[in-house]
């Protein structure tokens, strides 16, 4: 199932660059949604870590929406969404390869919300930042796992899809306080260990949902 | 002081409980006149 | 399977409606006054039975999305909406009490109370479950998406809780506390009100129910005119 999982991953990201697009358009709006953020600042008034921390994980769950919204309009085109539940993959495979394409997709935004939040919001790149990227990495998975699932609800919906953000967001509330916490702790110069309660929850959201991915999305893609 | 606080929560409460059932009420009228209706024009069919 | 005899509403109203006088009595004649809040700790008497069956609704849309998906039977479906509404209706309602119970007692109207903040994000999620339903997302598979979204939005639950009592942990000093231990006699007042607000419930969730089966005989009806009209 991963190989498989990973062709469909692959598939995808051909696609969404083939268009010319990629992630251009979630990381456009994380990027105006900083520096939206950065004028409630006034001049030479920096933002907290707290703060600016909340943007980019704010940024972040914006991005995963629009990229997940991309990913799973591959499939409504040309019927290909048949043709997918047809082949030999899985359809728990299915769901792995848009995650681990969505989370590619993701933290190539990442890799430019993180230095609009140093110029714009002030963070302070003196904390401990590798363990941060690792740490993100846990945070990210959960967004994407309910992502993967949120998307495929709102495949072949048209404008209805949007409508599912609403739900989207107070879901990832677990997640985006991990975030903010593992953040804010190693930008002071906490060690890997005092944010380990946080990281723990964050595991702990990324099994559960995993699971119930795993078993819900035939029900929602397929419709079984 | 705290009388007041009292008073606005014991309002919301029944306000919306109280709302709801008249919610309840009305939907459950218009909903009952509606079958009555159409039952009628279905016996005349 | 949507029929709900108009008498067994009836006495379920009239009942949960001596239960909630009697709960009424239980709060302002037998439970004493509290030695540091005051009457305004009366609230309590309310915002507890609120939360508990509001949270008691939001596993019932998970059983009952459970449900959906096991049998595929279409009452299920309709029985999860129910619950959800009553859910959403306590849930904001226990809000809105936590809330000037926070002003009155600790000059705050909100306490970071992981408790209150699972509500507060619950309400959120279940207040779009229900724009969602109403949007009728999901098309054709309808029935199935919104059955996913209520076993995911019950998944959240302790997680927010964890999250919420993490986070607290940071402000010590907006730490909202319930106060001491209750009197006997404040217990009995507190379980009177659960059990009173519990019949309440259970008539609003049949009542509503009730309706639900009313609007699919309106239809029905209407579907079966519709045949003969067109044969």
């Amino acid at each position: 199932m991963i190989t498989s999982s990973l062709a469909v991953a692959r598939k995808d990201l051909r696609l969404a660059f083939a268009g010319g697009q990629g992630p251009v358009q979630a990381i456009l709006l994380g990027l105006l949604l900083v520096f939206i953020f950065s004028l409630s600042a006034a001049p030479g008034e920096l933002f907290t870590p707290q703060q600016a921390m909340a943007i980019f994980w704010l940024c972040s769950s914006f991005a995963v929406v629009l990229i997940f919204s991309l990913l799973f309009r591959f499939e409504e085109e040309n019927d290909t969404a048949t043709a997918l539940l047809l082949s030999p993959l899985p359809v728990q495979g299915l769901w792995m390869g848009k995650t681990m394409a969505g989370l590619a997709l993701l933290l190539m935004c990442q890799v430019f919300f993180f230095p609009a939040a140093l110029v714009f919001l002030g963070l302070d790149p003196g904390g401990d930042w590798a363990g941060l990227a690792l740490m993100a990495l846990g945070v990210d998975l959960g967004l994407c796992i309910l992502g993967g699932l949120i998307g495929a609800m709102g495949h072949g919906q048209g404008a209805k899809d949007a409508l599912l953000t609403i739900i989207v967001f107070p879901l990832q509330i677990p997640l985006l306080l991990g975030g903010i916490r593992i953040g804010v702790g190693l930008a002071q110069g906490l060690p890997l260990s005092g944010v380990a309660d946080w990281f723990g929850l964050v595991m702990a959201f990324d099994a559960v949902f995993a699971g119930a991915a795993l078993f819900l999305f035939p029900h929602v893609f397929r419709g079984e | 002081m705290g009388m007041n606080y009292l008073f606005i929560a014991n309002v919301c409460i029944w306000l919306g409980v109280g709302g709801y059932v008249l919610f309840l009420a009305r939907q459950h009228s218009v909903l009952e006149r509606r079958v009555r209706q159409l039952e009628i024009i279905d016996a005349e069919e | 399977m949507f029929r709900i005899y108009p008498k067994i509403l009836m006495i379920l109203a009239c009942a949960s409606m001596a239960a909630m006088a009697v709960g009424q009595y239980a709060i302002w004649f037998h439970a004493p006054e509290e030695a540091t809040m005051g009457l305004v700790q009366k609230v309590f008497y309310f915002h507890l039975p609120l939360a508990w069956w509001s949270f008691v609704a939001f596993f019932g849309v998970c059983a009952a999305s459970a449900m959906v998906l096991w049998t595929g039977r279409e009452h299920w479906d309709v029985l999860a909406g129910v619950l959800a509404e009553i859910g959403v209706l306590f849930s904001g309602l226990a809000l809105v009490t936590g809330s000037i119970w926070g002003r009155a007692a600790w000059n705050t109207w909100w306490t970071w109370d992981p408790r209150l903040s699972t509500t507060l994000v619950m309400w959120f999620v279940y207040a779009g479950y229900l724009v969602l339903r109403s949007a009728d997302v999901g098309g054709g598979k309808g029935a199935k998406v919104r059955a996913v979204l209520g076993i995911v939005a019950f998944l959240d639950v302790p997680l927010v809780f964890l999250s919420a009592r993490l986070w607290r942990s940071i402000h010590p000093a907006v730490l909202a506390s319930r106060g001491g231990g209750l009197e006997p006699e404040m217990w009995t007042a507190v379980w009177i009100n659960v059990l009173a607000w519990g019949a309440l419930f259970g008539t609003l969730v049949l009542a509503r129910y009730h309706g639900a089966g009313l609007k699919r005989r309106v239809e029905a009806a209407l579907i079966r005119i519709q045949e003969k009209t067109l044969q």
